[in-house]
This record gives C-alpha cells, structure tokens and sequence, in this order.
C-alpha cells in the first residue's frame, strides 16, 4: 500500500488494521505526533489527511492507502509554520506542549478554510484539540496574530 | 485469518463481503476506540458510488460513505441533518466519519440516525445478488443489533426532501463539542391547509434503539393547532408511557425527564 508522507511517496507493507498514530511514531519515528487518549478525544495525534485535520488514532493503514499524510515534522519547514510558531511565542501560547503539534496543525486547517475566521470560528476549529495547561485564550489570540502576520500566505 | 482489503470499486468490494469475514469500514471512528488487533476490514471509506450527494425527486440520496463535514459542506444537504451532524465531535472526527458508519455501528446514540428515524428514511442495502430498500426503523433489531446481512453493504441513505423546514433539533450533551449524545431529540411539524399534515418526533440515546412512534404521532394528524391542544395531554401521555429509558452513565430518571421536556417545548414551539 502506498500513501504520501510530508511530500515524500512511501511505502508501506504492515498490517492493514495497524493505527496510522502507531505507525508514524514507530515505523516512520514521527513522534512529533503523540498519542494521549487514544480514542479521538484530545487531537493530540493530528494530522493533516487529503488536506482535513484527522485523528491518526482513528485510522487504520487501509484508509490511509493513496493518500496524503502531512505531520507537524513535515509542516514544520513551511513558510505558514513560522508565522505561525512566531504567533504562538509572541503571546506564550505554549505551556506544556503535548498539545501543540496537534494545534499547529489544526490552526492550519482552521487558515487554510478561511484566512481571516472569526473568533467564533476559530474555537470552532480547535474544538477538537485539547489543552490541559487550558490556555485556549492564548491559542485563540496566536491563531488571530497569525491570520494578520500571515497575510496573503493563506 | 486477519487480512484487510482496499477494493477499488463497488463491486470488488461486494465480491469481497460475499466471500470473507469482514467488517466494513467507513471512517474508523467508532471501530478504532475498542479495535482488537485481529480485525479483519473491509475499507470503503474511499469507493466513488457510495460518496455521492445527489437529488431525485422527492429524495436525496446520501452515499453511506460521505463524512459529516461532506454533508455539511453539501448545498443539496437538509438543514436538519446539517445541524445535527455538524455537533458531532469535533472536526477531525467530522472529517472521518461516515453516515453508514454511524448507522451501522447500531447505536442509539448516532445523532444522523435519529434524523434519518424522525424523517422516515430508508437505506439501500447492496450485495452480490441485488439491493434491498430497508426503512431506518426495520434496519435496527436492538443494541448493536442490525439487519446487515453479512454479503451486504450499506450503499446509501434515502432521505425525503420535503417537509424538513419546520424542524426542531436538541442535542444534550455534557459539552459543546466532542460530546457524545446524552438525549438527543428530533420533530418536524408540517402544516397544511391550516392543519397538521405530519408531526414527528423521534428520540435517540435513550433506549436501546432510537424511539421513534408514528402511532402516536398519527393521533395529531389532520388537526388544527386549536384541536391539537386539545389531544396535548394525551399526546404526551401516550409518549410518558412509549419512553422507557435505559440507565446508563446517567439515569434513566434524568434521560426521561428531558425527553418530556423537550417534546412538551416543541409542541409549545408551535403554539400547542
């Protein structure tokens, strides 16, 4: 089976009704997505599929098969990224961490619907993503920093 | 033996269900929480006939593998089932899940399946030998009980049109998001002629199958708002005797004192 990792084609001969969140962390050693509830509660296992914010803990191999997979370690060299890590430490959205790479990806998905959302819209968008040190206002407050900042990249 | 499957298409996929032991998978959403790890799928998630939105007629037809954020992004999409798929989870769950996944996962808690009961849906059921129409109501025999047969797949969900504007959703759940139905509740009331021409009401995560009582229902039917007050007590009555709730993390007490609750606001809601 084959699917697109961070741009790059790979090839994958695992199980079928493997998680695709154990297979970036263990196979692919992409630990930038983490696992916490495992159950599609928290979002900390995100990541972009065919361009939507999904839960890697809720897929199997097989539905990943043809598609197109992209990671906080793949994001992380975009341009948007840095606007958007410039954001979140402006307004030190970041606390523990173990949420981030999740919110990262889903404040993406929140930009790249609609560069200039409302605030309503953005917590929308984070509603699935959760924030145990519970700083959602800083969060909500980077991702409006970076719809400015980012202007035109969106 | 533990082996998936990717088919292509329809039919490869349908000659797979025939021949093995495997469960269809839409989205994953609910398989993925208690997945053993010899489960056997069959994905379908991505097979082109079941993923469409289409109108025909009186009917929309809604493909069992569209996700809730396909169908909220739909323009052909009841506003109905808009709402109440649109308070499912949270995007990245909305993102995956499938309305045939929803469905045949059995769960009385499936918040597009009680749109599906209070509008009197049916569903395309596909195998090998040929396609049987099923209303929502005969496809569920109880608590994670369906009348899938193992050859078949759920190929789409038919759903009226019409008669959907005057709708009343409520969802109660413990959050905003990412909540799991505690009671959720369903009605339309459609007037005609300054009378009722069909009243619905349907209630999900209460029992072990969504209630859903056109019996009773039926007794206002035909009646002017002013005769429809009249029936009111008994009306209610008769649902107070219908709604016979199951304890679960919460109490049975709680779960029908809401569902009255909610079934004397929308008749309230429209001047009964």
């Amino acid at each position: 089976m084959k699917f697109t990792l961070n741009g790059n084609g790979v090839e994958y001969t695992g199980a079928l009704n493997a998680r695709l969140l154990d297979v970036l962390r263990d196979e692919y050693r992409l630990t930038g997505v983490k696992c916490a509830c495992k159950e599609g509660e928290c979002g900390a296992c995100s990541v972009i599929m065919d361009g939507r914010l999904i839960n890697s803990c809720m897929v199997a191999m097989g539905r990943a098969a043809g598609s197109d997979i992209v990671t906080i370690e793949g994001y992380s060299k975009t341009d948007r990224f840095a606007v958007l890590d410039n954001a979140y430490a402006s307004v030190s959205a970041v606390q523990c961490g173990y949420c981030i790479p999740g919110m990262i990806l889903a404040s993406e998905c929140i930009l790249a619907k609609n560069p200039h959302p409302t605030e309503d819209e953005i917590r929308e968008g984070i509603s699935g993503n959760l924030c145990r040190c519970t700083g959602y206002n800083a969060i909500v407050h980077a991702i409006q920093i970076a719809s400015k900042e980012g202007s035109g990249l969106w | 033996m533990v082996k998936s499957y990717i088919p292509s298409s329809l039919g490869e996929a349908l000659a797979i269900r025939a021949q093995e032991s495997v469960i269809p998978y839409g989205g994953g959403t609910d398989l993925m929480i208690e997945a053993p790890d010899d489960a056997s799928y069959l994905f379908v998630g991505k097979i082109p006939d079941i993923r469409k939105i289409a109108e025909e007629g009186e009917i929309i037809r809604i493909g069992a593998a569209c996700t809730f954020t396909e169908i909220t992004e739909s323009s052909l999409a009841p506003d109905l089932l808009k709402e109440a798929v649109s308070r499912i989870g949270g995007p990245a769950i909305r993102n995956l899940g499938t309305v045939g996944g929803n469905i045949g996962n059995g769960s009385p808690k499936a918040d597009s399946a009680l749109i599906f009961f209070v509008t009197d849906s049916s569903l395309r059921l596909i195998s090998n030998q040929g396609e049987r129409i099923l209303p929502v109501r005969d496809f569920y025999l109880g608590r994670k009980q369906t009348a899938l047969r193992s050859d078949e797949l759920i190929a789409e969900v038919l759903m009226p049109r019409t008669g959907l504007e005057n709708y009343y959703y409520k969802k109660i759940g413990a959050r905003n998001a990412q909540a799991i139905s505690r009671v959720s509740f369903a009605a339309l009331m459609n007037m005609s002629g300054g009378r009722i021409e069909n009243c619905a009401a349907a209630f999900g995560a209460v029992s072990d199958v969504v209630i859903r009582r056109n019996d009773i229902d039926a007794m206002l039917t035909g009646k002017t708002i002013a005769e429809a007050r009249a029936l009111k007590a008994s009306y209610l009555e008769q649902y107070d005797r219908a709604i016979v709730p199951i304890t679960g993390r919460i109490s049975a007490e709680y779960r029908k004192a809401v569902c009255m609750n909610l079934l004397r606001d929308f008749l309230e809601s429209n001047g009964i």
